[in-house]
């Protein structure tokens, strides 16, 4: 079960399974505690940040930077999905692939938010030319 | 409700290149087909979703769109479809 930790040093907060054994902010080692939803919630409100398109786009690019994909290289493809993301994100709380449909269940929902986890979808596994279901993440071509 | 349904999303590129075909086939084959946009409309959202048992066994699990539905038959294909699919679907 995912929890809540908190580096004692810098406060840098991490959500997951266990905490990780070195900070990757301030880079000390064993420095986790865990602590509350709210308390990890108030600590994270101190934050306001906004994520505008060109954003969104810089990021999503250097999310694919190191890996066997990329983002598709079809600008008006990609503005679209941009539009409809951004579109779910005002409507429905979240960036939404707007190639699928939310099912008001949240646990499933988030799995939809993108860039969701399309390397295990049968458009994207086992293909030379595999992409997400949406199309925004294509695979590099191999030279 | 028309017997034939499209479920589609404005912003969806799969849906947008559909579009056309449909049309098409609505001009040239004389099908009557509804198309229901569902992000944009919520009760348009929901009847897809009163659908799902239906449509995500044939849809990798999920509600994707573009998803075309025959309610009598429960018969479905999702994505882009080839032209010809796409009229064989609509009369069976």
């Amino acid at each position: 079960m995912k929890k809540f930790w908190r580096c004692h040093v810098c406060n840098d907060i991490h959500y997951g399974v266990k905490a990780p054994e070195i900070c990757p902010t301030c880079l000390k080692e064993n420095a986790y505690v865990e602590i509350a939803s709210g308390e990890a919630q108030r600590i994270m409100s101190v934050a306001q940040i906004t994520i505008d398109k060109p954003a969104f786009v810089q990021a999503i690019k250097a999310f694919a930077a190191k890996c066997e994909f990329q983002v598709n290289p079809d600008q008006e493809r990609v503005e679209l999905l941009l539009e409809g993301m951004f579109n779910n994100e005002a409507n429905h709380g979240l960036k939404y692939c707007p190639c699928r449909l939310i099912e008001k269940d949240f646990s499933k929902d988030i799995e939809l938010i993108c860039p969701c986890n399309f390397l295990v979808h049968e458009t994207y596994q086992d293909k030379a030319d595999g992409e997400c279901w949406c199309g925004l993440f294509i695979k590099k071509e191999i030279t | 409700m028309k017997k034939l349904v499209m479920f589609h999303g404005r912003e969806c590129p799969h849906c947008r290149k559909m579009m056309p075909l449909v049309d098409k086939m609505i001009a040239e084959e004389g099908i009557e087909i509804e198309k229901l946009e569902v992000w944009h409309d919520e009760k348009n959202a929901d009847t897809m979703r009163s659908y799902r048992e239906v449509i995500t066994p044939k849809c990798g699990g999920q509600l994707r769109v573009p998803t075309f539905l025959n309610t009598e038959t429960n018969d479905v294909e999702c994505g882009e479809l080839e032209y010809e699919k796409l009229i064989g679907w609509a009369n069976r």
